[in-house]
């Protein structure tokens, strides 16, 4: 099967699209379905397809199955082959990566929003494609008491706009204390946030009842009937306090700079809430509960909250791994260390887990996939932490994490089995366009390879020539296969390329 | 000046260079002088205390044994046996693989314990400044590592000696040492010279003492090692250490010297061209890769630093492409990995085997890199770093296939004792 064997109708497709007065996009209407065949299909909704094809039109998954069952569509680009094994994009449940600075020095901020911080250009995106990371919860730093507004990206386009899944998602919320805080302080600091806008609130229904009766007195006195106002404010909803009376005060009169919290105790929005040690979690739970956060809330946690699992467990909330996954625990009296395997605690209580990169691993969330299934977990609850879990958490279960009809053409394209050492992400494709290959990845290429960019080289012109150059950025003909099977370039080892020393000094 | 040098090195270096009898380390590749591993040999002295029994069994010593046991006795491997299927209720792995030799795993001695009243200290012995109470000796040996090389810090030009332990026993280094004074250990970069300055403030500064640039560092270098010719030739030359010098350039010791930029590699081959010194061994030596025909010619060891996620290494940011490792087996480079004394779970010596496989290299390769061939480096494979009847018990066990991604040390054996599980 020939790879890519359409493209050449979109060069048409583009040219058409700029006669009509259309800016070309990356899927343009005319030529956006993709067929991607691949020798085994890892859905992460059931079986493994062995021979599998998987069509995605609009940048949503229109069929997949066995290639007998599955009708290509005739105009669509192919891609893939025998040879690869596709799995769905994996997914950041939590990040503070991508942004220019993770933390503001502000304790209460719900008034910013990381869209002003994130950085398309950001190396941590590049990285995310190569790794195959597809969709990414951008939250604020854990050091701050509550944080502004968070957004799920894609690490895909030069603007923010482009990257966008979805917007103004979530906030951030620390019980550990932020750096020169003491724990008290810092929940001295989130009770009053919380508080202070409650009785604020209700201090305003109280002017507006005084307000009501006067308008009231003043409208009897006249002998007329009095207008009424209602309709302007709304009612308190959700799970927390409710302020009676809400109503009467119009919410452009609340304060914009802590409007969002009462969003947040009203259940409009999740809460991404940040565990630092054990004694934070029961707070953390009690606190979600008393504000009405508990529905919408997902425990961001340091590897000493394992301790805490019980809590966590009767609580029901999930969780977002944020740290080492073995936790090292040092008796302060014979100086023995236990180790425990975070992610197996949460996975033996049932409690549904994320994996996130903050994990100080350097091979991205498949690798720690990997991991946990070298501590004995079962493989599908190591994928599932990397894929389903985290798309459900952030509420996007119905169209990320797993590859079936309807949801998002979000496929890697890997050159074997996603938790093997030696398997790499060749082609990763998100909303069923083409975003990485790694045949074209020079920084890859550096990395494995040694082999520099062009023009790195040729600035150097004290330094020997590379071991061999290797074209990066070769054409592709139309009807040729693109050899993508990971081989490393020849090397011409035994070129000599310094010359004998002939001075010492 | 420097005519006579040079001169004077090459007509005084020619007779070591010629004489047949100077003991050498083997260098070749495990694989050309594995002996096959006798089935069943038996040690009938001491009783067998325990048996392991493994779906695969990596020797380090020829092919991969498909199911069989090993039998402890005492402190040695006292049989391996192919086949069967083991003991009911004995001890049942996935896979076996020998304990790790780690060569540069710095948890020795600080950089405080280095001797600042010079920069050319042969005599100086690492084995009299270790901390046996370390925690990390304990994280070491239950990450697999169970013999390491320890070496006084980069921060002389000349360090002194090295000695061989174990990572784990009675914290004596009389128990622990295998090896006492085991390779010369040296230095080039900007660690050589770091923090050195010439004369200016305090005048009994430690650090007003040359040199202060690489170039310093290596006419230091040479003129230790001419200075050592010098007192090989004439008793009025003889200077404190030079016996130990000389058996470096006699090649009754190899020489392990710190070198990660390209430019510092390239000056230890030169200098080991210069004077003839036998067994030289290039440590953290993360730019290899630039000057792989050099280095295949020069007939030196490599020790590789750990991989590092973006390929900035730690000493002197020295690049290392993930495929150098695959490069050296290619070129018949002896190379040895290192994770200098990581025992996080993605910094250890196991998973550095597993990223030089994710660069590319064999897997059998990737095992002799953590085991046979530091134990050949270091001239302690007589003892450790195969499964082989007759050497110490030192195993590692593994939940499934060794180095990959997907599989974990699931227990330790030291000198016949199981030390975790």
């Amino acid at each position: 099967m020939t790879l890519l064997r359409n493209w050449t109708l979109v060069p048409g497709a583009i040219a058409a699209s700029v006669l009509l007065g259309n800016l070309p996009t990356a899927s343009a209407a005319t030529g956006d379905a993709l067929v991607i065949e691949a020798g085994r299909i890892i859905t992460q909704a059931g079986d493994d397809i062995i021979d599998g094809v998987i069509v995605i039109q609009d940048g949503r998954i229109t069929a997949i199955g066995a290639a007998a069952d599955v009708e290509k569509p005739w105009d669509a680009p192919v891609m893939g082959g025998p040879d690869f094994t596709a799995f769905p994009g994996f997914i950041e449940a939590h990040t503070n990566s991508g942004m220019d600075r993770a933390n503001e020095n502000l304790d209460v901020t719900p008034f910013l929003n990381v869209r002003d911080s994130i950085d398309p250009v950001n190396f941590f995106f590049e990285d995310c494609k190569r790794w195959g990371i597809t969709t990414l919860n951008v939250q604020q730093g854990n050091n701050t008491v509550v944080a502004g507004n968070g957004r799920i990206v894609k690490p895909v386009g030069v603007t923010v706009e482009e990257m966008t899944i979805r917007p103004d998602f979530g906030y951030k919320i620390s019980l550990a204390p932020k750096s020169g805080k003491s724990r008290a302080t810092q929940r001295q600091t989130l009770n009053r946030a919380f508080d202070g806008l409650r009785s604020d609130l209700e201090d305003r229904v109280a002017a507006a009842k005084q307000g009501e009766a006067f308008a009231q007195r003043e409208a009897l006195g006249q002998g007329r009937e009095r207008d009424a106002d209602a309709g302007e404010g709304r009612a308190m909803t959700g799970e927390g306090w409710k302020v009676e009376g809400l109503e009467m005060v119009k919410r452009s009169d609340i304060d914009a700079k802590v409007l969002p919290i009462l969003e947040m105790v009203e259940g409009r929005h999740r809460t991404f809430i940040y565990c630092g040690a054990p004694m934070d979690v029961q707070p953390a739970i009690d606190f979600a509960t008393a504000n009405g956060l508990l529905a919408k809330a997902t425990l961001v946690l340091d590897d000493s909250c394992w301790k805490a699992a019980d809590a966590i467990k009767a609580s029901g909330l999930s969780v977002v791994l944020d740290s080492n996954m073995v936790h090292i625990e040092v008796d302060p009296i014979t100086e023995e260390e236990t180790e425990t395997f975070v992610p197996g605690v949460f996975s033996e209580k049932g409690i549904p887990f994320a994996l996130s990169s903050a994990n100080p691993s350097t091979n991205s969330l498949w690798f720690q996939a990997a991991l946990c299934v070298g501590y004995g977990m079962e493989r599908s609850d190591a994928l599932a932490a990397v894929t389903t879990t985290p798309a459900s958490l952030l509420g996007l279960g119905d169209t990320l994490g797993s590859l079936e009809v309807g949801k998002a053409g979000n496929v890697l394209l890997l050159s074997g089995d996603p938790l093997d050492m030696t398997s790499w992400v060749e082609f990763t494709i998100v909303d069923g366009v083409k975003i990485y290959d790694r045949s074209k990845d020079v920084r890859n290429r550096h990395l494995l390879y040694g082999v520099e960019p062009r023009g790195a080289t040729a600035i150097k012109s004290d330094a020997p020539e590379t071991p061999s150059e290797v074209e990066v950025d070769g054409e592709v003909e139309d009807g040729d296969k693109v050899e993508v099977d990971g081989e490393v370039p020849e090397e011409e080892v035994t070129e000599d390329v310094v010359e004998e020393p002939t001075t010492k000094d | 000046m420097k005519t006579i040098l040079s001169l004077g090195a090459i007509a005084l270096v020619s007779p070591f260079a010629t004489a047949g009898d100077i003991p050498q380390i083997v260098w070749d590749a495990p694989a050309e002088t594995a002996k096959a591993v006798e089935a069943s040999a038996t040690v009938e002295t001491v009783p067998i205390k325990l048996e392991i029994f493994a779906d695969a069994i990596y020797t380090a010593a020829g092919e991969m044994i498909d199911g069989g046991t090993i039998a402890i006795a005492g402190s040695t491997i006292a049989a391996i046996t192919p086949g069967g299927k083991g003991s009911e209720g004995g001890l049942h792995v996935a896979a076996i693989t020998p304990g790790f030799v780690e060569l540069s795993p710095r948890i020795n001695l600080a950089d405080l314990s280095v001797e600042e009243s010079g920069e050319i200290m042969p005599t100086m012995r690492a084995n009299l400044g270790v901390d046996l109470y370390d925690k990390r000796w304990e994280r070491l040996l239950n990450s697999g590592t169970t013999t390491v090389l320890i070496s006084p810090a980069a921060e002389d030009i000349v360090g002194g000696l090295t000695s061989v332990l174990k990572t784990g026993g009675e914290p004596t280094v009389e128990a622990r040492e295998i090896l006492a004074d085991a390779t010369l250990a040296g230095s080039f970069g900007s660690h050589a010279s770091r923090g050195n300055h010439a004369v200016y403030g305090r005048p009994t500064d430690h650090f007003v003492r040359r040199p202060t640039t690489r170039m310093g560092t290596e006419w230091s270098h040479r003129k230790a090692f001419y200075d050592t010719l010098a007192a090989m030739g004439s008793v009025e030359r003889q200077f404190e250490g030079w016996d130990i010098m000389g058996s470096v350039l006699k090649g009754e010791r190899a020489y392990i010297v710190q070198a990660s930029a390209t430019q510092d590699i390239r000056t230890a081959i030169y200098l080991k061209e210069e004077f003839g010194i036998p067994n030289m061994v290039v440590d953290a030596a993360a730019e290899v890769w630039r000057e792989p025909g050099l280095v295949a010619r020069s007939g030196m060891a490599v020790i590789l630093p750990p991989f590092a996620a973006q390929g900035r290494t730690a000493i002197d940011n020295g690049f290392l492409a993930w495929n150098t490792a695959k490069l050296l087996g290619e070129l018949g480079v002896p190379f040895a990995l290192s994770s200098h004394g990581s025992a996080s779970l993605n910094g250890r010596l196991s998973m550095q085997a597993g990223y030089a496989i994710r660069g590319g290299l064999p897997f059998e390769q990737a095992l002799a890199a953590v085991t046979i061939t530091p134990a050949r480096l270091a001239g302690v494979d007589s003892r450790v770093g195969s499964i082989e009847v007759g050497k110490d018990a030192d195993l590692v066990l593994w939940s499934g296939k060794p180095f990959a991604a997907t599989s974990r040390v699931v227990g330790v054996i030291l000198n016949g004792e199981l030390v975790t599980k």
